[in-house]
């Protein structure tokens, strides 16, 4: 009898301290992004489903979810990382610039090991550099973004004019609109980002991906015959009446609106714009790639990422290996498709047969079906490239550039001068 | 009488909610411009570098200046439009002067962020109002991208920020007026006086303490305004529309460089309080 | 007075009175038009009123909830300067001691500073206190800001009750505090009144503060979500606009209701 009892107790407490053991060993994993829940192409719901599905697999990962607060994601970071708040894992931005500023005061883990362990081939030399710093790996990219330029597809048939394929032909066309007193080009700047995207094209094609690499990873200056032609060739697009009218005062929102409503015929912009712009235009919409530039420059586009995932260096190990294995799940092959048909995001890895396959608009398809094709010449996204006390200078010099009010060789004289401060103070990240 | 302990227990409850959220902040605020920051950790001690490189700082003069023209600004047209409507309302039936006082002041009840949204609404190239407005009557070619250009964008904001302002000088005045002795008026009007002689004459001089005043809350004010620039231009375009409270929120959460924000902080502070002090000591005077 | 002067006069005033009233008016237009003919179409208010627009960005958009919050946030910021205020004017009113106008002038300094330079440090802080992400963290340190004006003002207020009757209540042998309590508060009733509106006023217009402080959608204030509806990719004009009338239409009323009691504060200290 009393053996009975024992045992019973024994046996008790073993199942307690098994159950104790389970859920000690589950491990809490705290998550910031920003994406949210509402609108219609909103990708919080995908997120929220993934976060089950990875759960699933993972078994002994929680992940504890926060959107974040209206200041942005990239502000709230900061302020989170300077009151020793980092969270475990957060999908923020850009890349190079701040997050060198993180690995360089050490608050951002370094993934090499994740890397060797979980592979992630998908994150291909090119993103890897950007994401790198002093030789180390430190964020995961998840999305792929490209830039292209949006046309009203109906407006170009009625006006006679055809996909240009060539620069001069391209000029044609915006001058064709001009006299048929349509807006050529959709374009507010009052939110200074659009012009970085609009010059990271510009950039790329007038000069090509070698030359870029040559001015952010070596010693070449900005000052370069390359460069002037981009700041030229922008600086001549806004004299010269491709865009509307002050759109130095004009917000995103406002120029999107502007060519979704048909008032004008295309809108340089990247896929990040993809859902709205299928979805709102009134019209048949297309996208092509905008010709080269330069003189024998490859064909390509801007390639950039949008976010990154980086994980906290003062999380614990445990929290560490469990968000890495997260991410690898997030990131897998299997889960592509979820991120495409519900979360409106294509993720690194993707390729255009895939897509092909998938339920997604067409208009993605096209987008990444060109986009892509020119793999091996695409170039930098200067949002992700660049220091961030360079962007901030950037930013109000783009606005005196295509507002006419500083000559293109000020413009370069001036971020020359910002990126060698970058330089000396050792922000540049190299891969 | 002398209270002291009594007085403390009055005091103490302000104070200590004072002291942990405005007074702890400041402090430490002071002590980060001392050290070098990078991307918001603190590197090391810096000394007085934050603030030589202050000197340096084109943005930081670009800034100030911004703030000044501000002052400038904000002196001549609200504050001389609510003395002027004050006093036109101080001859008025009582109903009229309420009315209208009211009327004046409504703007002021509505958040800056909202008074930004209005204004961006009105001033926008496409959309907007102003230039809508202009081409219905004919005006068309005076139309601009008021916020997107150089030249317009700053006395734009301005227009936007009177709008806000101007109400309340008017109240502040009308009280000011309606203690003056009327004896004086009566005594003017007697010698012959027009309405704008009165006016030059009688009214303005009285009210020299509260125009100190008034012109020492808009002055205050211009140095310390953030939402209405934040939400509208952040400070574009180019640097046209940058003041010290934009470049430090910039320098705080874009750039990280918390050494460098607090100093410019600190220095805005003590432009502030020194604007603050000599006004005050005018004050004072009978 | 001349029939032109009179005539210039009232084109002055009415010059500023629609200054001060078309943008109101046109955020009210556009908040009950369709986006179709908010640029065309005359300028008239339609009729009847469609407030289907308002019904969406309430119920749908979350704004009765921002509503809420921004409530909660500034009836309890206000109520906490009415707690500390008018104890405080009335020490630096009447009473002496030691280093009183030194103190009087650190809080005064208050009344300068600028929110981008502290949020910072104030964040750090509050994160320590783990007051992050709740009403609490941005009605302490809006109370706190708003001090500096309420201790000034309450000063002023209480500086007009005549010394004597609280001397002849003290020479009856009432405490200090009965005295404050029982006889000068009745007498600044208006003056607290005038307090508690402005302090209001003002807390429900802080914006930069929730916006850091804050991260739970549902803990949001207007403020903060009338502004995040202008960032989205796609414009809703109408949305905003009504967004923003919610934002403004209730301390527009209270002011509307209580004129006399907010200039009667905002006055007191200005004419001195």
């Amino acid at each position: 009898m009393k053996r009975n009892r024992l045992l019973a107790i024994m046996t008790g407490t073993c199942a307690l301290a098994a159950l104790a053991a389970t859920a000690a060993a589950e491990t809490s994993v705290v998550q910031w992004d920003q994406f949210s829940s509402s609108g219609a192409t909103s990708s919080g719901p995908a997120m929220e489903a993934l976060i089950k599905v990875c759960e699933g697999e993972l078994k002994d990962v929680k992940i504890n979810r926060t959107v974040a607060p209206s200041i942005g994601i990239r502000d709230a970071y900061r302020l989170a990382v300077s009151a020793d708040k980092t969270p475990d894992l957060a999908y923020t931005w850009p890349a190079a610039s701040v997050l060198a500023g993180y690995a360089r005061t050490n608050k951002i883990a370094p993934l090499d090991a994740y890397y060797d362990k979980y592979k992630w081939e998908n994150v291909t030399p090119f993103y890897r550099g950007r994401n790198s710093y002093q030789g180390k790996i430190y964020a995961v990219p998840m999305e792929q973004d490209l830039m292209g330029v949006y046309y009203n597809r109906d407006l170009f048939k009625k006006l006679g004019l055809e996909v240009p394929t060539t620069y001069a032909g391209f000029k044609d066309v915006v001058e064709k609109l001009k006299a048929a007193s349509v807006v050529p080009i959709a374009f507010g700047n009052k939110d200074r980002w659009p012009a970085t995207n609009t010059m990271s094209l510009l950039m790329g094609l007038s000069t090509g991906r070698a030359n870029e690499e040559k001015v952010f990873f070596g010693d070449e200056a900005w000052t370069n015959p390359g460069f002037k032609l981009a700041a030229e060739t922008f600086q001549q697009w806004g004299k010269d009446g491709y865009f509307p009218r002050g759109f130095n005062g004009i917000g995103v929102d406002e120029a999107n609106a502007l060519f979704l409503g048909g008032k004008a015929a295309m809108n340089v912009g990247g896929s990040w714009f993809l859902q709205d712009m299928a979805r709102n235009a009134k019209f048949d919409i297309g996208v092509f790639m905008l010709p080269p530039i330069g003189d024998g420059v490859a064909p390509g586009t801007m390639w950039g990422e949008g976010s990154q995932w980086q994980i906290s260096a003062s999380a614990s190990d445990a929290v560490k290996d469990a968000a890495a294995a997260y991410v690898n799940c997030l990131t897998s092959p299997a889960n592509r498709q979820t991120w495409v048909e519900k979360g409106y995001t294509v993720p690194i890895g993707t390729t255009a047969e895939d897509l092909a396959k998938w339920n997604t608009l067409p208009l993605v398809k096209e987008f990444f079906g060109q986009g892509l094709a020119t793999a091996d010449s695409n170039f930098y996204d200067l949002h992700t490239t660049l220091p961030e006390s360079v962007t901030q200078v950037l930013y109000p010099e783009l606005q005196k550039l295509v507002g006419g009010d500083a000559t293109p060789d000020a413009f370069l004289a001036t971020m020359q001068d910002a990126w060698k401060v970058a330089i000396d103070k050792g922000e540049r990240w190299a891969p | 009488m002398q209270n002291g302990r009594t007085a403390f227990l009055f005091v103490a409850p302000a104070l200590v909610l004072y002291a942990v959220f405005v007074g702890l902040p400041i402090l430490q605020v002071f002590a980060y411009s001392f050290f070098t920051w990078d991307s918001g950790t603190i590197r090391g001690f810096g000394g007085l570098e934050n603030y030589t490189r202050l000197v340096a700082d084109g943005v930081f003069w670009t800034a100030l200046s911004h703030n000044a023209i501000w002052v400038v600004l904000t002196l001549a047209f609200p504050l001389m439009a609510g003395l002027i409507t004050a006093s036109i309302l101080a001859e008025r039936s009582p109903r009229t002067v309420r009315l209208l006082s009211v009327l004046y002041f409504l703007p002021r009840t509505i958040p800056m962020v909202v008074v930004g949204i209005i204004w961006l609404w009105i001033y926008s190239p496409i959309f907007g109002l102003l230039n809508w407005f202009l081409d219905s009557v004919g005006l068309g070619n005076l139309g601009a991208a008021w916020l997107a250009e150089p030249n317009t964008a700053l006395l734009s904001l301005n227009i936007a920020g009177a709008w806000t302002f101007f109400g309340f000088c008017n109240i502040i005045y009308l009280a000011a007026i309606q203690s003056i002795d009327p004896s004086l008026y009566e005594a003017a009007s007697l010698d012959g006086a027009t309405w704008w002689q009165k006016f030059r004459f009688v009214t303005t001089p009285l009210l020299r303490s509260t125009t100190l005043f008034l012109g020492l809350y808009a002055a205050i004010e211009a140095m310390r305004f953030f939402d209405l620039v934040y939400v509208t231009t952040s400070g574009g375009p180019g640097y046209s529309t940058e003041v010290l409270t934009t470049h430090i929120y910039k320098t705080f959460f874009l750039v990280g460089d918390f050494g460098y924000a607090a100093a410019l902080s600190v220095v805005l502070l003590a432009i502030v309080l020194s604007i603050s002090g000599i006004s005050y000591r005018m004050l004072r005077k009978p | 007075m001349t029939k032109r002067l009179r005539l210039f006069q009232y084109a002055v005033l009415g010059f500023f009175a629609l200054y001060a009233l078309i943008p109101v008016y046109l955020v009210l237009l556009a908040s009950v038009r369709s986006e179709a003919d908010l640029f065309s179409g005359p300028l008239s208010l339609p009729w009847p009123i469609d407030l289907s627009t308002y019904k969406r960005v309430w119920f749908e958009s979350g704004f009765q909830g921002y509503f809420i919050n921004s409530l909660i946030i500034s009836c309890s910021a206000t109520f906490l300067v009415m707690l500390t205020a008018p104890l405080a004017g009335f020490a630096f009113a009447k009473l002496n001691f030691r280093y009183k106008e030194l103190v009087f002038g650190l809080f005064l300094a208050g009344l300068v500073l600028p929110a981008p330079s502290v949020i910072v440090a104030l964040y750090g802080n509050l994160n320590r206190l783990d007051l992050l992400d709740s009403h609490l963290g941005v009605i302490l340190p809006q109370a706190a800001l708003l001090l500096p004006f309420s201790i000034f003002m309450m000063r002023t207020v209480m500086e007009d009750v005549p010394s004597e009757l609280i001397e002849a209540a003290t020479v009856d042998g009432a405490s200090i505090f009965k005295t404050y309590w029982l006889i000068v508060l009745p007498i600044v009733r208006p003056g607290l009144m005038s307090l508690a509106l402005i302090s209001f006023l003002f807390s429900w217009q802080e914006y930069l503060l929730p916006l850091v402080v804050i991260q739970d959608e549902t803990l949001k204030p207007l403020t903060v979500g009338a502004a995040a509806l202008q960032g989205r990719y796609g414009v809703d004009y109408a949305g905003i606009a009504a967004a923003g009338v919610i934002a403004f239409a209730p301390v527009v009323l209270l002011f509307l209701v209580m004129q006399r009691s907010f200039v009667r504060g905002l006055t007191a200290g200005a004419v001195k």
